[in-house]
């Protein structure tokens, strides 16, 4: 009679579970397909890493995680218990009293105990502490999942004080049985479909941060629209989120106050597949506002503990917006820029000339020079980065690295690519690679971590592999031999730059350099791979103030650095300086302003810290 | 006889007609002028061009002219070339025009020369000139086939005050014109309307900004003195509208206004390259800083190294002598 009961129920319920399943798995099924398994290597360890040993739930909340761990490991433990378990109650074999089940069944206790005190500082953490990233209200759901696991272990527990042939231990063996089928029949429409997606969606997600592949304009393809413009990844993405809040407590924007909360556009892009409006805009789902103030600085994606990929969604999102003309009137300012003068200020060529000039440089030769120094809309024209390149060509001349530029330079088409305006940025990428082709340069030295990152990382997709390396790392190398007598630098405080640290991970690099040159370094908040944003990202220098609801991004993370007590703050980008400085323009003049520890807060690149350690030495 | 196509809106002359009306001065050299102009109720702006020296103005009234549409001005227009047989026809190069001309042109098969500058007038001969590639190169262009010849000449490249007035009015006659109001195929919506800055600095002629350098809200009121006494607009960095000493519509730089003034006076403005761009246009910039590194001092045509506290107060008054 039970073993009947209980075949019924099991059909039933893994016929709710695969009907489930089956509606998530067409979904993905009818997505365009933008699966990809390259660098399989570094996919697989990045699985073994962050799936088996749990390393991202981990490392950024630490006590959750273990918990989590605990609660995971204990599910791989207990998956063998309970098919055995199962396949007995059916009436199909007994392994429960074979040789060495009892064994395992003592190892398994231990188990149960970590998976109960787990779960419960989870239940516990939900219900009672209700941090902002698990969202405003309590999830129900949640909770009843959360008293389900506690009972399973509680069962199991109980099972050894209990005669298993008894009334008590029947109904115990009840009870575990029916909360797992129940389980079984929740998890589809809940967040812990997590742990049956999230294995894959970690293995498929792009091994590279930020990785928005090229539209091919000769397919027509203009960037999402509607929602069944949707990937196949992106859909996947959406019905895997876990609802954790990394990625919002993570993100620059949320946390300046604005209305861009990543979680929520992954859950508003879940729940319009599941309501099955394959039509509807994707604009009208997550708003203009919100889309357009991402910066870009990958925080959210390198987070993310199931695998998600945000910015292909958002920058996409944006793609379609400007193919249809509604990019915010201040890009449009500055797609005019890049189209007539092809750099970010509209400024004229003869004003690169002249620096050109001014600080005697070659036009590079592969016969007489060694590095081809790409200088960037702010090494061309922006005054400040100038005086930080200048030091750059300083120290390279002390070292004998002999070093050239090229006779014109367009902007790599970083901003337009992060803005959605993927015609200019082909357009600017592919005149740019011709000349480089034409220069035959073998490495490419710049001082601008978003030219790295685009001509490093973004061209290679149109085929062209050059090695470039960014100023911090190069002079690090070159610099290695160098102990310069100790001058008491004092303290600094190093602020990582996204394009730097996030994305390329060179963290280690300039801190080392600091440290050769006589420095200390005080470490802000968000340091590292996952720096606070300076706001400049993703176009979001040209953003007006009253495109900006909350605080600025920049004055954010300027308090940030300046809590740390550092007299001077070193960076390594010329974005993340001119945002600093003007925060610190702005916090010397705002209301309570603080003008003396202020004006004391001196912003320096990186280039020019060494140098001028350089020259005191 | 050349005749003059002027523009209404909404019950108001667009002031480029007076400019056509110029260019056309000089091409008929004392021949017959006409000025036709279109709309639903445009007596007012007839009377007002009655005021040129021309031989009669024409007014073409009728209820489909209002709004403007392509197919509405097309049929009333050819009608009235038809009628008027003129040799060429001027019109201004606004946006309007460069909507229907090219319809016009074509339907009539006549040629088209757009965007003229100047005349080149040699006895007989005729050639017009017109920017190419952009402004690099001068093209004099010679219309060839039958009359009448469309000319729309570029905004600006006429002087208005230069149109010639008569010593009494020019005599107005009303032209009739049928159009078939349904063979309209556009129905234009409201017209778009640029959110209205309560301060326009774009149009501004003279610009005295302030940055960081007037350390106080207080201080602003030295710069506005040396405004009023130059006659020109108060502006700002980001900094001191962020701190709400002033408005944030005097923002001037790449999250505030685009300015291209005659003269900006930068006073105690370091020149962040978000500012740079949003002046970089002016004429002559005149820049006002203490320390002498100030990226400023790049764009600038003049500088002068010092405290704007000594100087600005002494420029107000010479200024004012």
């Amino acid at each position: 009679m039970e073993t009947l009961i209980l075949w019924l129920l099991v059909l039933g319920c893994v016929g709710a579970f695969a009907a489930q399943v089956a509606a998530r798995v067409r979904l993905i099924a009818a997505a365009q397909n933008t699966f990809s398994l390259d660098n399989f290597g570094s996919r697989l360890g990045r699985f073994l890493v962050d799936v088996v040993a749990q390393r991202s739930t981990i490392v950024e909340r630490p006590l959750v995680g273990v918990a989590h761990a605990a609660v995971f490991w204990g599910f791989l433990a207990f998956s063998g218990y309970t098919t055995a378990e199962f396949l007995h109650g059916l009436g199909m074999v007994d392994l429960v009293h074979a040789s060495g089940f009892s064994t395992y069944r003592a190892v398994l206790t231990p188990f149960a105990v970590a998976v109960l005190s787990g779960i419960v500082a989870l239940l516990i953490r939900r219900v009672f502490v209700r941090p902002i990233a698990l969202g405003e209200t309590l999830s129900f759901e949640s909770v009843v999942i959360a008293l389900f696991i506690a009972t399973l272990m509680v069962t199991f527990l109980l099972a050894w004080r209990l005669d298993e042939a008894s009334l008590a231990g029947r109904a115990n063996w009840w009870v575990h049985s029916l909360v797992i089928l129940a389980f079984v029949v929740l998890i589809p429409a809940s967040k812990h479909f997590h742990l049956v997606l999230s294995p894959f969606t970690v293995l498929l997600k792009s091994t590279e941060l930020g990785n928005v592949p090229n539209l091919d304009f000769e397919k027509e393809q203009v960037g999402l629209e509607i929602v069944s413009d949707l990937g196949s990844k992106t859909v996947l993405d959406a019905l895997t989120c876990v609802e954790c809040g990394r990625c919002q407590v993570n993100c620059p924007a949320w946390g300046a106050g604005k209305e861009l909360n990543p979680k929520t556009i992954i859950l508003q892009t879940r729940d319009a597949l599941l309501s099955g409006t394959r039509d509807r805009k994707l604009v009208e789902i997550y708003s203009d506002k919100v889309l357009w103030q991402c910066t870009t600085c990958g925080a959210c994606e390198n987070q993310c503990p199931v695998g998600i990929e945000h910015l292909p969604l958002i920058v996409g999102s944006r793609r379609g917006l400007v193919s249809n003309g509604e990019a915010p009137s201040y890009l449009g300012g500055m797609y005019n820029h890049l189209e007539r003068r092809a750099n970010i200020w509209g400024l004229t060529a003869d004003q690169r000339q002249k620096f050109v000039e001014s600080a005697g440089l070659e036009i590079f030769d592969p016969q007489k020079h060694d590095v081809l120094v790409w200088l960037g809309c702010a090494g061309g024209f922006e005054a400040d980065f100038q005086k930080s390149l200048r030091s750059l060509f300083e120290i390279l001349r002390v070292r004998h690295v002999r070093y050239g530029v090229l006779a014109k330079e367009r902007c790599t088409g970083d901003p337009a690519k992060r803005t959605g305006n993927e015609y200019l940025y082909q357009e600017l990428a592919k005149v740019n690679i011709d000349e480089l082709q034409a220069a035959r340069p073998k490495t490419i030295l710049t001082s601008c971590p978003h030219c790295l990152k685009t001509l490093g990382s973004d061209y290679r997709k149109f085929g062209y592999h050059a090695k470039v390396v960014h100023s911090a790392a190069f002079i690090e190398e070159l610099t290695r031999d160098m102990r310069p007598s100790p001058t008491a630098a004092g303290s600094v405080t190093y602020h990582d730059p996204c394009y730097l640290g996030r994305y390329a991970g060179q963290v280690d690099e300039p801190r080392e350099l600091l440290r050769r040159f006589g420095a200390t370094i005080n470490e802000p908040v968000r340091n590292r791979e996952n720096p606070y944003c300076c706001g400049a990202g993703g176009g979001l220098l040209f953003a007006d103030k009253e495109e900006e609801p909350g605080s600025r991004i920049s004055d954010v993370r300027f308090g940030q650095l300046r809590e740390t007590g550092s007299a001077t703050v070193v960076t390594a980008c010329p974005f993340c300086s001119i945002m600093l400085k003007g925060a610190r323009a702005s916090a010397q003049a705002g209301p309570g302003a603080r003008s003396s520890d202020a004006d004391d807060l001196q912003i320096v690149d990186l280039m020019t810290y060494v140098n001028g350690q350089l020259a005191k030495a | 006889m050349i005749l003059v196509v002027g523009e209404e809106r909404r019950g108001r002359l667009n002031r480029a007609s007076w400019e056509a009306i110029a260019a056309a001065q000089q091409l008929a050299a004392g021949r017959p002028l006409v000025v036709a102009v279109l709309g639903a109720d445009i007596r007012a702006v007839a009377l007002e061009l009655a005021a040129a020296q021309v031989t009669e103005v024409v007014a073409i009234q009728h209820a489909a002219l209002e709004p403007y549409t392509p197919d509405g001005y097309t049929a009333a227009l050819e009608q009235a070339i038809v009628q008027l047989s003129p040799t060429v026809v001027v019109l201004p190069h606004t946006y309007q025009t460069r909507d229907f001309a090219p319809t016009i042109a074509a339907r009539m098969e006549r040629a088209l020369v757009t965007d003229v500058i100047r005349l080149r007038i040699s006895g007989e001969n005729i050639a017009y000139a017109r920017p190419m590639f952009q402004g690099k190169l001068t093209a004099d262009v010679v219309p060839l086939g039958p009359a009448p010849h469309f000319i729309t000449v570029q905004v600006g490249a006429f002087r208005a005050d230069q149109a010639s007035r008569g010593a009494v009015p020019a005599p107005v006659r009303s032209l009739s014109v049928s159009i078939d109001s349904t063979a309209i195929r556009q129905t234009p919506e409201a017209p778009f309307q640029e959110a209205r800055q309560a301060v326009d600095l774009s149009q501004a002629q003279r610009i005295v900004s302030v940055g960081r350098g007037i350390k106080d809200a207080a201080n602003i009121a030295v710069a506005q003195r040396l405004a009023e006494a130059l006659g020109a607009e108060l502006a700002a960095s980001r900094p001191i509208c962020d701190a709400g000493w002033l408005p944030m519509e005097r923002q001037v730089g790449s999250s505030g206004q685009t300015v291209a003034p005659k003269l900006y006076l930068a006073l105690g403005i370091s020149g962040a390259i978000q500012h740079l761009v949003g002046m970089k246009g002016s004429k002559t910039i005149v820049a006002i800083n203490k320390d002498p590194d100030a990226p400023i001092f790049e764009v600038a045509d003049y500088g002068v190294v010092g405290d704007l506290f000594d100087i600005v107060p002494a420029l107000t008054t010479a200024l004012k002598e």
